[in-house]
């Protein structure tokens, strides 16, 4: 007789992405979520706001699965990650795009190298994934700049080096920490539209930022972070009313 | 995509040729040293004189001969010249002897076969020159003396003192092939965050040092091999170039010939360890 499928995978065939029930977190004594619900579903984005040090961070590092929580239920991608191992946490983040709020790259590599780092990662030789880093290269609106040492280009080249480097392993869930950081306005909102634009692909988009106005170029939740936890934003709206 | 030969990394490189050379040609000298000891010792070893006590006469010294001929553990037997006592006497005592003032001399010197520790090779030749009514006694090198206990130490020192510096050049490696996981910190971060495993980040910055390292140890093995080859020139007397493949045996190289491999298996070590800390580092915030 074949066994039930798990309820984590039921919710996954549902489309739920990410599920936190109750989740609490933080680093050494202290806590900084606490009692999060919260849900990301796949072809939709999920817009955080929040100010400094609200916890925006930690949310996206307890979804990236770089930080266990302490309470409360984390489903991710069909699998609870508190029963997971070191081994297969490590695998399943292959199926999780992040882009950090100040993306970690191999300065001395071209933006090419470090966005074929997934793809090696996958198993894909250099001959046979080329193409694709051309293609996600254009996408994210990278020119010349994709065959120079990444120590040599601008901030705004940088976040499109680690946007294409997130998008290359075709990602089920997309995590960006505060990706406009430091952009101009108006090169943010490229972002924010361009990171958007990966639900129609059918990806869970989670994107978090300060400025709370780049919502309206990311249409789908939007959430602010309240008292170390995510909370509808016309919840808070209502309250404020 | 890694850059081999940046500037830290021809450092690195250097560093390693360098200890490697050093743990090279370490090695190549105390196998040189357990050679010398093993081949003075067997030469000790070899050796006996016969001093013949009756009968009396030049017949009796051709009767031992003969009855040695037969001997177990003797190889050759030779009546001592006048000759001869007075090379040796001279070689002892540092003044010219003249052989003629020797009186007539009643010994044989023998050349003996290898034999196990707990053979009783005196007693063996003793009896069988008394078999052939011959008595006689065996002068062999006693063990406390001549050298005897010093060839076996110095084959232990060589040894042991061989292995504390090639752990101790290894642990060199191996540290400084840490720092190459430190500049690769940030490619085990990206590793991390893209979602490979522990082993799979580690393994990438191992496998890059170890084939620094063992590139760096056969330059140091190379740079060994010809220091040797030119002290062996300079010392040995008659070594030639031609001479040179005879003189030196399948072991003597054994040590260049691990060098590269020795290298490179503590610098994957030392790269690996650090690379998986890092690899925790980055992978995990709490």
């Amino acid at each position: 007789m074949a066994r039930p499928p798990k309820p984590e995978y039921t919710l996954y065939e549902r489309g739920v992405r990410a599920q936190l029930s109750d989740v609490s977190a933080g680093y050494d004594g202290s806590d900084v979520l606490i009692g999060v619900n919260f849900e990301a579903r796949a072809g939709e984005v999920a817009f955080v706001s929040g100010p400094t040090s609200a916890g925006k961070t930690t949310f996206i590092h307890v979804l990236r699965l770089a930080l266990l929580p302490r309470a409360g239920r984390t489903i991710i991608l069909g699998e609870d990650i508190q029963r997971l191992n070191a081994g297969p946490r490590a695998k399943m983040k292959r199926r999780i795009g992040y882009i950090a709020e100040n993306p970690v790259f191999v300065e001395d590599w071209t933006g090419f190298e470090n966005i074929a780092v997934a793809l090696k990662l996958a198993g894909r030789r250099p001959r046979s994934f080329a193409e694709d880093v051309d293609e996600l290269a254009q996408f994210v609106g990278l020119a010349d700049e994709i065959s120079q040492p990444v120590r040599s280009l601008s901030n705004a080249a940088r976040r499109r080096v680690a946007i294409a480097r997130a998008l290359a392993g075709k990602p089920e869930l997309i995590l960006a920490d505060d990706p406009t950081a430091g952009m101009s306005p108006d090169a943010g909102r490229r972002i924010v539209r361009l990171l958007a634009e990966m639900r129609r692909v059918g990806a869970a988009v989670v994107i978090t930022s300060q400025d709370e106005g780049l919502a309206d170029y990311a249409p789908g939740a939007r959430w602010r972070m309240e008292h170390g936890r995510p909370v509808p934003a016309e919840d808070v709206e209502e309250a404020e009313a | 995509m890694a850059r081999p030969f940046a500037d830290a990394d021809r450092s690195l490189f250097w560093t390693l040729a360098i200890v490697a050379f050093a743990a090279a040609a370490v090695a190549l000298a105390c196998r040189a040293v357990d050679r010398a000891a093993a081949h003075y010792e067997a030469e000790r070893a070899g050796y006996a004189v016969v001093r013949v006590i009756a009968p009396e006469g030049p017949d009796a010294i051709a009767l031992a001969v003969a009855a040695l001929a037969d001997a177990p553990h003797v190889t050759r037997a030779a009546p001592m010249s006048s000759r001869r006592a007075a090379q040796l006497l001279q070689q002892w005592g540092g003044r010219p002897i003249d052989p003629a003032t020797l009186p007539a001399l009643r010994l044989i010197e023998l050349e003996l076969e290898p034999s196990p520790a707990q053979a009783d090779v005196g007693g063996d030749i003793t009896a069988a020159l008394a078999r052939a009514g011959v008595t006689a006694d065996v002068v062999r090198a006693p063990e406390t003396a001549g050298g005897g206990t010093m060839a076996a130490r110095a084959r232990a020192a060589a040894l042991w003192g061989g292995a504390a510096f090639a752990i101790v050049m290894a642990l060199i490696v191996s540290l400084a092939a840490r720092g190459l996981a430190t500049r690769r910190r940030e490619l085990v971060a990206v590793l991390a965050d893209m979602g490979a495993t522990r082993g799979q980040a580690a393994s990438r910055v191992a496998n890059e040092a170890a084939a620094k390292g063992f590139l760096a140890g056969a330059v140091g093995a190379v740079f060994a091999a010809a220091l040797g080859a030119g002290l062996i020139l300079l010392l040995y007397p008659g070594a030639t170039v031609a001479s040179l493949r005879q003189l030196i045996g399948v072991w003597d190289v054994a040590p260049l010939a691990l060098t590269p491999f020795a290298a490179a298996a503590a610098a994957a070590m030392g790269a690996r360890a650090g690379a998986e800390s890092f690899y925790a580092q980055a992978a995990r915030l709490t």
